[in-house]
C-alpha cells in the first residue's frame, strides 16, 4: 500500500465510526430491530399465547385457594373433604400447567433471541464483505470485533430478558385497568393520575441510561481495540520494553470504561426505587381522596379498599414495565452501534449493464489516471501506459512512489479519481467486480494465512483443486520442499496468523496459492522480499513458464527479479518517468541506471 | 467466586455501605405494608381523616427514606461491581503481558480478548446482582420458614423440607448447565478468532474473491455459537419453573395435610392461610435466588477461564537477584546453543557458536526457514535455548534483569508493526524522553524524514492500526528510526531493508556507518547488505555452514558463493571479486 497521504479523509477520523455523542431516535432503531423478528412471528405468537395462559392460571390459583379456605371455614361436621381434595387437585393441575407454560415460554424465547442475534451477526459479516478496503484501514480490528460480539451480546441479553416480562406486564396492566374502570371510573382516574409522572420519569431515566450505555459500549470498543493491537504486537512491545506503557494506556481506557459503566449502572438502577416511591404516593393519593369521597358519601368504604388493592395490583406491572423499558436501552445502544456498521457505505455497485469478465487475455491500459486519498495530495498523476497481453511488467521506484497504488487500482481495491483503466480494451468499471477479481492472482507482501492446515490455505486459491494440483502448485513455487520437511507435511496446522512459519515460508505458500489459481493477470507485490535468493531463483525458474502468455506485474527491489521483465516502468512521485527494457533503460543513463549502478557500486566497493 | 471476594476486600468500605443500606431498604420494605394496613384498618375503615393524614405523611417520609436507601445502595453497589470488573481486567491484562509468546499463542489472541472483555463482564454482572439480593433473598427465605415453623411444627416442617429439595435442584442445575456455558464462551472465542483473521486478511479475501468461502467459514462458527447458546439458555429455562413448581407442590401438600388436620385435629384454618402467605414469600425469595444462581453459573465458567490465564506459568522471568550488566570485551556470545519450538519437532537451531565484539557488525545470511529469526528471538529472550548458553558481556542472559537487558538492544523486526497513534508517538517508543531534534535526526538516518515531511501533518500524522496507511518501505524506515531512537548497545536488523529500494538502502547504510558506532547484527537476504560486515554467518538448516568475512566465504562457502552469483549475475560477481 502506497498511499502517501496520511491524513485520514474527512469521512471518518482514526477511530472512524465512533460518532460524536448524539442521541438518536430510539424508535427507528427499535423498528429496525423488530424487522429481525419477522421470521419469528409465529413463535412469538405462541409465546404470547403461553404468557396469557400462564398469567390466567396464576390468577385462577388465588381464587381456588380462597374456595378451599371457604370450604374449610364451615363447621367441622359440614366439611366435605372429598370436595376440598378435588379443589386441591385442581390447584395442583394449575401449578403444573403454569410451570410447564413458563418453561415453554423460556424455551421458545431462547431460540428466538439466539436466531435473531445470529442473523444480525451474519448481516454484519456480510456487510464487511461489501465494504471497501479503505474502511478497514481506518478502524481498529478490535473495535469492529467488539461490535460483532459485545454489542450483539447486549442485544441478545435484552431480548431474552425483557420479552416475556414485557408481554406479562402488558397483559396484567391492561387487565387491571379494565377491572378498575368496571368498578369505579372516578377512582380509576385518580389511580391513573400518577401515570404521567411515571412516563416522564421513565423517559428521563431511560434517555440517560441509553446515553451512558452507548458510551460504555464505545469505550469497550476502544478498549478492545487496544487489547487486540497490543496483544497481536506483543513481540514488538517486548522488544522495546513497552509493557508498562501499554499497561498504562490500558488503564486509561479501563478507567474510562469503569467511570461510564458506573454511571450507566446507577442510572439503570434508579428506576425501581423511584417507581416504588411513586407507587406509595399513588397509595396515599387514593387513600386521601377515597376518604374524602366517603365523607361526601360519594362512594362506599368497600370500594375504597378494593381500589387500594387494585392500585397495588396495578403498580407492580407499571413498575416492571418501566424497568423493562429501561433495560431495553442497553439493547438499543448495542443495536445502534451495530446498525452504524450496516449503514456504512458499500463498495461501488456493479453497473447494471456490467459484463462477466471471462477469458481475459490480459491487455492492460491506463489512460490519464489520477488518484488521491484526500484532496490535498495526489498519489498518482496522469499515469498512462499500455501493455499487451502476456507482457511481464516490472514496477520500480522509491518507496511511496505509487507502485502499489497502481496495483490497487488495477484490482479495483481503490477507485480512480480521474481517468480510466482498461483491461482487454474494456473499462474495468464495465466488468462485474467479482468476476474481474477472479482473473487476478495477487501475492502481497503481507501474506494472509488463516488457521487451518497448509493444504486448506493453498486450496484458497482454487476451492475445487485436487490434492495433486495443490502439490503441483507447491512444487512450481518451491514450497513443496519445506512443507515436506514439516512433521505433518501438507496437513501441518498453521496457527492464528501463521505465526509458526517464517516470513519467507509464508510468502512461498502465498505464491503457491496464486499459482494454483492460474489467473489471467498475475500481480506480485514484493512477494519474494523475505524469500532467500536461492529460493527466489528457483521460484523464478518455475515462474518463467507460469508468466508466459500471462500479463504479470512485479513490484520488487531486487535487480535479479526486475532484470528479465519485458517492460520496466520507473515510477517516481506518482508519475512514470522511464519505461523500457533493462538494456534500453541502462542506455538511457537515467534514474533506473542510477538505481542499477547503486547496487553495482555496492559490490564494487 | 474467589475473584469477587478477593477484590471486594479492596472496596470494603463501599461494599459494607451497600450492604448496610440494603438491610435498611429491606427494613423499610417490611414496615411499609404494616403502615398501609394501619391506614386502611384504623383510618379508612373508621373514616378517621386525621389519622389517615398523619399516617400518610409518615408513610411518605419513610417511602422517601426507603428510596434514598435504595439509591445509595445502587450507587455503591454499582461502584463496587464496576471497580471489581476494572481491577480484574487490569490484573488479567498485566498477567497476559507477562506470559511467554508460546503460551499466548496456545491460548490464542482472540480468546484472550474474549476473556478480557466478555468473561470479566460476566463476573462483574454477577457481583452487581449479588449485591442486590445478597441479604434480601436469604433473609426473606429464612424468615418465612422460621415463621411457618413457629406457627405450627407439622406444617412448618413441610416448608422446611422444600428447602433441601430445591437445593438438590440447584446443584443439579449447576452440574448440567456449567459445561454448556463453558462451551458458549469457547464458541465466542471462535467467532472472535474468525473475525480477527478475516479482518487482518481482508485484502487477500478481496483479491481472491473468496466471499462465499469466508461466509461459509463465518457461518459455521456463528451457527455453533447460536446452537450452543440456545441449549445453554434452554437448560436454564428448566430451572426457574422447576423451583416454582417445587414450592407450589409444598403449598399443595400443606393444603392437603392442613385440610386433614382441620377435620381431625381442630386445626385453625387461619393458620393455613398464614402459612400459605409465608410460602409465597419463600417462593419469591427462591425465584430471586435462581436468577442469581443462573448468573453464577455463567460467571463460574468465566472465572474458570480466567483461572487458566492467572495460573499459567510466567516463563522467562527475571532472576531474583540479577547480575549487573558491565561492559566487557565480548558483547554477545552463543555457546553450543540448541533450540526447538516444540518438544516433538526437530531442532530449529543446532550447535550455534559465535562471538560478537563491540562496535563490529555480524551478518547472518541463509535460506528461508533456516533459523535466522529464531536467533533474534533467543537473543531477546522470548525463548530460552534447550541447551547451551547465550552470554551478554560475559554473563548468561538468564541471570540478567530482563528489562534492563532488553533496554540495551533495539530490533528492527521483519514484520514492521507500528501502532495506532502519530508517527512521533511511534518513534518515541525507542525512548520516551528523546527530544524532537534527536528523533528527527534518527529519522534522517533512517531516510524517513524526507517522506514524513511530505505529509501534511508531518510527524503528527496519525497512523491506522499496524500503520496500514503507509507503504511497506515507509513502515520499514520508521521501524529503523524507532530502533535508532533507542540508542542501543546492540542493534539487530532482521531483514530490515527488504522493502526499501536499493538507493535508499544504500543511503541508510552509509548514514548508519557515519553516525553510529553501534554493534550490529544484520540479517538479510540481499548479498549487498551483508558483504561489508566484519563477520558473516552462513546459516543452513539451523546449522552454521561457514563463518567469516566476505572474501573468506567466497572461497570457502559454496552456499555463499552461490547466493552471490545468483543475485548479482556472473559479470558483476566477476567484477566484484
Amino acid at each position: 500500500m502506497e498511499h502517501n497521504t496520511k491524513k485520514m479523509t474527512g469521512i471518518h477520523g482514526p477511530h472512524s465510526i465512533i460518532p460524536v455523542e448524539k442521541p438518536k431516535d430510539s424508535s427507528s432503531t427499535l423498528k429496525r430491530l423488530f424487522f429481525y423478528f419477522r421470521e419469528e412471528k409465529n413463535k412469538i405468537l405462541i409465546a404470547f399465547i403461553l404468557v396469557i395462559l400462564s398469567t390466567f392460571l396464576t390468577l385462577l390459583v388465588p381464587y381456588f385457594t380462597g374456595k378451599i379456605v371457604d370450604a374449610l371455614t364451615v363447621s367441622k361436621e359440614n366439611i366435605n373433604l372429598v370436595e376440598v381434595r378435588k379443589l386441591i387437585l385442581f390447584v395442583l393441575t394449575f401449578y403444573v400447567l403454569s410451570s410447564l407454560f413458563m418453561f415453554m415460554q423460556e424455551f421458545l424465547i431462547a431460540g428466538i433471541s439466539q436466531r435473531v442475534v445470529y442473523k444480525i451477526r451474519k448481516d454484519v459479516f456480510d456487510k464487511f464483505q461489501k465494504m471497501p478496503v479503505i474502511f478497514f484501514d481506518r478502524t481498529t480490528h478490535g473495535e469492529l470485533m467488539s461490535r460483532v460480539t459485545n454489542d450483539i451480546d447486549n442485544i441478545n441479553n435484552t431480548i431474552s430478558q425483557t420479552m416475556i416480562q414485557f408481554m406479562q406486564t402488558l397483559i396484567s396492566t391492561i387487565g387491571t385497568v379494565i377491572i378498575m374502570f368496571y368498578i369505579n371510573k372516578i377512582m380509576t382516574l385518580i389511580t391513573l393520575a400518577t401515570v404521567p409522572i411515571v412516563l416522564l420519569v421513565t423517559k428521563t431515566i431511560a434517555n440517560n441510561t441509553k446515553k451512558y450505555f452507548k458510551t460504555q459500549q464505545q469505550f469497550l470498543g476502544s478498549l478492545n481495540g487496544h487489547i487486540e493491537e497490543s496483544i497481536s504486537g506483543i513481540d514488538v512491545v517486548r522488544m522495546f520494553n513497552k509493557e508498562d506503557d501499554m499497561i498504562l494506556k490500558f488503564k486509561k481506557y479501563n478507567d474510562d470504561l469503569k467511570e461510564v459503566g458506573v454511571k450507566a449502572q446507577i442510572w439503570s438502577g434508579f428506576i425501581m426505587p423511584i417507581m416504588n416511591a411513586i407507587g406509595n404516593l399513588t397509595f396515599v393519593i387514593i387513600v386521601l381522596s377515597g376518604s374524602l369521597l366517603v365523607l361526601n358519601n360519594a362512594i362506599t368504604i368497600g370500594v375504597v379498599t378494593s381500589f387500594i388493592f387494585y392500585s397495588k395490583q396495578f403498580q407492580k406491572p407499571i413498575n416492571e414495565l418501566a424497568s423493562t423499558f429501561n433495560q431495553l436501552q442497553s439493547g438499543i445502544a448495542g443495536a445502534e452501534r451495530v446498525f452504524e456498521i450496516l449503514d456504512e457505505e458499500d463498495e461501488r455497485e456493479d453497473e447494471p449493464d456490467a459484463i462477466e469478465a471471462r477469458d481475459i487475455k490480459g491487455k492492460v491500459e491506463f489512460k490519464h489516471v489520477y488518484f488521491n486519498y484526500s484532496e490535498n495530495k495526489e498519489v498518482l498523476k496522469d499515469v498512462s501506459f499500455m501493455v499487451e497481453a502476456g507482457t511481464n511488467v516490472a514496477l520500480v521506484g522509491p518507496t511511496g512512489a505509487g507502485k502499489t497504488t497502481i496495483v490497487n487500482l488495477l484490482t479495483n481495491f481503490y477507485e480512480v479519481t480521474r481517468g480510466e483503466i482498461l483491461i482487454d480494451d474494456v473499462n474495468i468499471k464495465k466488468y462485474k467486480k467479482n468476476s474481474l477479481r477472479n482473473m487476478f492472482g495477487v501475492v502481497l507482501q503481507d501474506t494472509y494465512l488463516f488457521s487451518g492446515t497448509i493444504k486448506e490455505n493453498i486450496r484458497y486459491g482454487k476451492l475445487d483443486a485436487t490434492d495433486e494440483e495443490i502439490i503441483l502448485a507447491c512444487q512450481i513455487s518451491n514450497a513443496d520442499e519445506f512443507i515436506k520437511r514439516l512433521p505433518d507435511g501438507y496437513n501441518t496446522y498453521i496457527a492464528e496468523g501463521g505465526s509458526n512459519l517464517s516470513q519467507g515460508q509464508r510468502q512461498l505458500l502465498a505464491i503457491a496459492r496464486a499459482v494454483l489459481k492460474d489467473p489471467s493477470i498475475l500481480i506480485l507485490d514484493e512477494a519474494t522480499s523475505n524469500v532467500d535468493t536461492r529460493t527466489e531463483l528457483k521460484i523464478q525458474e518455475a515462474m518463467i513458464n507460469l508468466m508466459k502468455n500471462r500479463t504479470t506485474f512485479i513490484i520488487a527491489h531486487r535487480l535479479s527479479t526486475i532484470r528479465d521483465a519485458d517492460v520496466i516502468m520507473m515510477i517516481e512521485d506518482g508519475k512514470i518517468i522511464e519505461k523500457g527494457t533493462h538494456e534500453e533503460l541502462i542506455k538511457l543513463k537515467g534514474a533506473y541506471f542510477n538505481l542499477y549502478m547503486s547496487q553495482y557500486l555496492n559490490t564494487a566497493e | 467466586m474467589h475473584y469477587i471476594f478477593k477484590y471486594a476486600k479492596k472496596y470494603k468500605k463501599d461494599f459494607s455501605i451497600a450492604i448496610i443500606f440494603l438491610v435498611l431498604e429491606a427494613l423499610v420494605d417490611l414496615i411499609l405494608p404494616t403502615m398501609m394496613s394501619f391506614i386502611i384498618d384504623n383510618g379508612v375503615k373508621n373514616n378517621d381523616l386525621n389519622y389517615v393524614l398523619k399516617l400518610s405523611f409518615y408513610m411518605l417520609i419513610i417511602t422517601l427514606l426507603g428510596a434514598s436507601f435504595a439509591v445509595i445502595r445502587n450507587v455503591k453497589s454499582s461502584i463496587v461491581s464496576q471497580s471489581i470488573g476494572k481491577d480484574l481486567r487490569e490484573d488479567l491484562y498485566v498477567k497476559i503481558n507477562r506470559l511467554s509468546a508460546s503460551k499466548i499463542s496456545s491460548l490464542t489472541e482472540a480468546s484472550l480478548i474474549t476473556r478480557l472483555t466478555n468473561d470479566v463482564n460476566q463476573i462483574q454482572n454477577f457481583a452487581h446482582g449479588l449485591m442486590r439480593v445478597f441479604v434480601k433473598a436469604p433473609l426473606l427465605g429464612i424468615g418465612s420458614v422460621v415463621m411457618a415453623l413457629a406457627l405450627d411444627r407439622t406444617i412448618g416442617l413441610i416448608s422446611l423440607l422444600i428447602v433441601p429439595i430445591v437445593m438438590i435442584a440447584i446443584i443439579l442445575n449447576l452440574k448440567l448447565s456449567y459445561p454448556i456455558f463453558l462451551k458458549i464462551q469457547k464458541s465466542l472465542d471462535k467467532v472472535n478468532s474468525r473475525l480477527k483473521e478475516y479482518l487482518s486478511g481482508i485484502r487477500v479475501v478481496k483479491a481472491f474473491n473468496r466471499y462465499d468461502y469466508e461466509r461459509q467459514r463465518f457461518e459455521s462458527v456463528n451457527n455453533d455459537l447460536k446452537s450452543v447458546s440456545i441449549s445453554g439458555m434452554r437448560r436454564l429455562a428448566i430451572f426457574s419453573p422447576l423451583v416454582t413448581l417445587l414450592v407450589n407442590l409444598g403449598i399443595v401438600i400443606i393444603l392437603w395435610v392442613g385440610s386433614d388436620l382441620v377435620v381431625n385435629n381442630d386445626f385453625e384454618v387461619g393458620k393455613i392461610v398464614a402459612v400459605l402467605n409465608y410460602m409465597t414469600q419463600l417462593l419469591f425469595s427462591l425465584v430471586m435466588s435462581t436468577r442469581i444462581i443462573n448468573m453464577y453459573i455463567r460467571s463460574k465458567a468465566s472465572s474458570d477461564r480466567l483461572d487458566e490465564v492467572f495460573n499459567a506459568e510466567e516463563t522467562l522471568k527475571s532472576p531474583e537477584k540479577p547480575l549487573k550488566i558491565e561492559k566487557d570485551e565480548i558483547l554477545l556470545e552463543f555457546k553450543n546453543v540448541y533450540f526447538k519450538y516444540f518438544e516433538s519437532t526437530n531442532y530449529v537451531l543446532e550447535d550455534i557458536n559465535f562471538k560478537l565484539k563491540p562496535n563490529t557488525t555480524l551478518a547472518i545470511i541463509g535460506t528461508t526457514g533456516s533459523g535466522k529469526s529464531t536467533i533474534v528471538n533467543l537473543i531477546l529472550r522470548f525463548f530460552d535455548p534447550n541447551s547451551g548458553e547465550i552470554k551478554f558481556y560475559g554473563k548468561n542472559i538468564k541471570d540478567l534483569d530482563l528489562k534492563k537487558y532488553r533496554e540495551k538492544i533495539a530490533v528492527v523486526p521483519q514484520k514492521n508493526l507500528l501502532f495506532t497513534g502519530t508517527i512521533l508517538d511511534n518513534l518515541r517508543w525507542g525512548n520516551e524522553s528523546a527530544s524532537f531534534e534527536e528523533i528527527v535526526n534518527c529519522a534522517k538516518i533512517a531516510m524517513a524524514d524526507d517522506f514524513i515531511k511530505t505529509f501534511k501533518d508531518g510527524y503528527d500524522t496519525y497512523l491506522g492500526q499496524g500503520g496500514v496507511n503507509l507503504s511497506g518501505g515507509q513502515k520499514q524506515r520508521l521501524s529503523i528510526a524507532r530502533a535508532l531512537v533507542k540508542n542501543p548497545e546492540l542493534l539487530i536488523l532482521d531483514d530490515a531493508t527488504s522493502s526499501v529500494d536499493l538507493i535508499t538502502e544504500r543511503k541508510i547504510k552509509e548514514k548508519l556507518k557515519n553516525n553510529l558506532s553501534t554493534t550490529t547484527i544484520l540479517i538479510a537476504q540481499r548479498i549487498t547488505s551483508v558483504m561489508d560486515a566484519e563477520n558473516i554467518i552462513v546459516l543452513d538448516n539451523g546449522k552454521i555452514e561457514a563463518i567469516g568475512t566476505h572474501d573468506y566465504l567466497l572461497d570457502h562457502s559454496e552456499i555463499y558463493k552461490y547466493i552471490y552469483i545468483s543475485q548479482l549475475g556472473e559479470e558483476v560477481a566477476n567484477f566484484g571479486a
